[in-house]
């Protein structure tokens, strides 16, 4: 066979290709309207900020120094006043029922201590159910009482204390949440989309005998498979700049970092989907059945890769088992990205196994997928 | 009556059959159970921190002892010469860098003021709070143990954390990973029978028969509930196992959800097979609203009142949203029978609706007469 011959089948196949792809509104919705539903919900849904906890307070002092107390526990947000019952015993049946988030109970003698000079302990009870935002609650109970004292004993909050750390938050200084989950989106959509369009666009063939038919022509098994690869990735690299405009768009998600490095990065992570569909649609006699057994590897792939919940926070069993995960180096590679700024030499790691990855799946799946057509 | 249990005894028939589907009903929800409860964790322990000490006293030796001595900081090699206090991080994972100024012991002892910088990872914003938090609680603690506080707390908070005070993520994540899987999967079951005889044109001998639309539904619901009942039983139990959980306090409230949720995601299932023509056209109305919603408008991972509006009213109706309630209330709070009605009836509205919804939609199609 010529040269020339070669190309032209080719190119008539992609043409094909892409003609089946824009013609099908399921596969259009995946590709291009999945990415942007899912940022929007993942970015304005998930967020870890501890604030407007529903506090509950019972104050037997009733005192100045009481309700000032109350106040600069309301004041920065953390907390917002609620009713609390009047009575100890209705206060924490609040809390027990989960209709207050916390209480405070303030004992009826502490003005009176107060002016002796006497220590105070007051009652804080926090619904500890949600493990995380509680312990993060509790730690600023005593940050906002420890600038009360200040206040009281100095009339200035700003600690005069004789160390005083100062902190300072390192590439997201305004601790937005968005700015962790919405890098990890890319990722989880661009996973779940390619594997999902690849693999329909593969099995579809099968499903309805066509397949066959294309065997029949001159053109060979190769051919084939990189007419449907070739449309696929450059549709998917489209997503990947939808998903990207909508970050930094809607999300104000800063970009730092080197577009074409991202863009060789996603062109990867879009390798690594596409082999994952060819996979599922050489194992699969119909739609359906590769649509159910990419659950059985998407779900595991998104959930270690660090993607929703972050990496270091997982067991270290798991942490060892996400470096089996593909996508795992794309979630770091595109965090360090947009947020870091770093170049290649920062994630030069993550991006050779990422190609590793890529060539090692592409092969097998290919190859799997070329022995079935024989 | 006799129709509908014929066609239950049918469903099961069929969903025994087919090998991934049983797969689909019993291991994957395993397995997701086993990556929810086990690998999602929100904060991090051992985080790293790299220390960079400029002084030669022993009181700065003291004070990095104190802020590791909690465990949730653990100390990493400062990489860099200690100018720029940004060089060490993410370098061998650390996420924070401290550095500690010459002449820290003698001014301290002085009591004098000692800067110390700090500068932490902020890409996973709740973990940077936890570090945030960790060292300003350590400092404090350091300066009341060795006597240099310049303020007297007077009034002083004695925090207790209720229901779970070991602060064991397991006992905040499991019961939530068990409502989201037991919405997704009994919904996804259904939706994939429903399309199927829709798919294989099945349902047009059902629309001829003698079966009302009613009675069709019936049939598939309660077949399908029946299977999500094991499903649940086989969650359950193995979360008592894995995550140790268990009962606290009222359970009549939650066993009254639990029917009632299951019979909710089965009929979403089966409105959302009505809705499409084939079976991954159903599999994907499902994955796209079913599953997205459980997982993320939930109050599974992060508190409900973050989720900005109006995505939150969205959340109001989700029947999910409740179960996950009911679950904590269930396995962590034990809260008692009157505070909680309000779960099973608005999940009991939620199936309702589901139900009417389904078969208005499959009387439109049926023959008349």
């Amino acid at each position: 066979m010529n040269k020339l011959n070669y190309f032209t089948q080719l190119k008539a196949l992609m043409r094909k290709e892409v003609q089946q792809i824009l013609r099908d509104k399921q596969l259009l919705f995946l590709l291009f309207f999945m990415p942007i539903l899912q940022l929007f919900i993942y970015g304005f849904a998930l967020s870890p900020e501890v604030d407007r906890l529903r506090l509950g307070v019972v104050d037997h002092a009733s005192s100045t120094v009481s309700r000032a107390l109350t106040a600069a526990l309301v004041v920065n947000d953390v907390f917002e006043l609620k009713e609390s019952g009047g009575r100890d015993a209705a206060l924490a049946a609040l809390v027990r029922d989960g209709a207050l988030d916390a209480g405070l109970i303030i004992p009826a003698d502490l003005e009176r201590r107060y002016r002796a000079g006497l220590k105070t302990n007051v009652q804080v009870f926090i619904d500890g159910v949600d493990a995380n935002s509680a312990g993060i609650a509790a730690g600023y109970v005593s940050q906002i009482l420890a600038s009360f004292n200040r206040n009281l004993s100095s009339g200035s909050q700003e600690s005069r204390e004789i160390i005083s750390p100062q902190i300072s938050f390192a590439y997201n200084p305004g601790l937005i949440s968005s700015w962790f989950f919405v890098p990890g989106v890319i990722a989880l959509v661009l996973n779940l989309v390619s594997t999902l369009v690849s693999s329909a666009a593969l099995v579809r063939e099968k499903d309805s005998g066509t397949l066959e038919q294309l065997l029949m022509t001159p053109v060979s098994s190769k051919q084939i498979l990189l007419a449907k690869i070739v449309p696929l990735a450059a549709l998917l690299m489209i997503t990947v700049a939808v998903a990207l405009l909508v970050s930094v768009l809607v999300f104000h998600v800063p970009f730092r970092g080197n577009l074409l490095l991202f863009l060789f990065v996603s062109f990867l992570a879009v390798l690594v989907g596409i082999s994952i569909g060819i996979a599922l649609a050489a194992y699969s006699e119909n739609q359906r059945q590769s649509l159910l057994t990419s659950f059985f590897i998407n779900l595991p792939v998104i959930q270690l890769s660090g993607a929703i919940a972050p990496m270091e926070s997982m067991p270290e069993f798991f942490q060892y088992l996400s470096y089996l995960d593909p996508l795992r180096y794309y979630v770091i590679c595109v965090r360090a990205l947009l947020l870091k700024g770093g170049g290649f030499s920062e994630i030069w790691i993550e991006v050779l196994s990422l190609s590793v990855y890529a060539f090692v799946l592409l092969s097998l799946s290919s190859s799997r997928f070329r022995k079935q057509l024989k | 009556m006799k129709k509908v249990l014929a066609q239950i005894g049918k469903e099961i028939a069929q969903f025994r059959r087919d090998k991934l589907t049983l797969a689909l009903a019993f291991f994957l929800p395993f397995v997701a159970l086993l990556l929810y409860g086990y690998a999602t964790r929100l904060e991090s322990k051992n985080i790293l921190v790299a220390v960079k000490n400029f002084d030669t006293g022993s009181l700065s030796r003291d004070y990095i002892d104190t802020l590791f001595s909690t465990g949730q900081l653990q100390a990493a090699p400062f990489r860099g010469s200690g100018v720029d206090i940004m060089e060490p991080l993410d370098k061998d994972g650390v996420k924070a860098a401290i550095v500690i100024p010459p002449e820290f012991s003698r001014k301290v002892s002085r009591r004098e003021r000692a800067q110390v910088q700090v500068v932490i990872d902020a890409c996973d914003v709740n973990n940077a709070r936890v570090v945030k938090n960790c060292i300003i609680a350590s400092t404090n603690y350091f300066l009341r143990s060795k006597d240099l506080q310049t303020t007297r707390n007077l009034i002083s908070p004695q925090v207790r954390l209720w229901f779970n005070p070991g602060r064991d993520e397991a006992l905040y994540v499991a019961p939530g990973a068990i409502a989201v899987i037991l919405w997704i999967f009994p919904c996804l079951l259904a939706a994939l029978a429903m399309a199927r005889e829709k798919e294989q044109g099945t349902i047009l001998q059902l629309y001829a028969s003698s079966l009302s639309s009613f009675e069709l539904i019936a049939g598939k619901t309660i077949a399908y509930t029946l299977i999500a009942l094991m499903q649940a039983a086989l969650i359950i139990s193995a979360s008592f196992l894995l995550f140790g959980l268990r009962f606290v306090g009222d359970i009549t409230v939650f066993f009254l959800s639990l029917v009632l949720f299951l019979y909710s995601a089965v009929a979403f299932g089966v409105f959302a097979g009505t809705r499409a023509t084939t079976q991954s056209a159903a599999v994907q109305i499902v994955a796209t609203t079913g599953f997205t919603t459980a997982l993320l408008l939930s109050g599974f991972l992060y508190p409900l009142r973050n989720i900005t509006y109006p995505l939150s009213l969205i959340s109001n109706v989700l029947p999910a949203r409740y179960f996950v309630s009911a679950a904590r209330n269930a396995f962590v709070r034990g809260s008692d029978f009157g505070s909680q009605l309000y779960i099973p009836v608005s999940i009991a509205i939620a199936a309702f609706v589901l139900y009417m919804a389904a078969s208005k939609i499959l009387r439109r199609m049926q023959l008349k007469g």
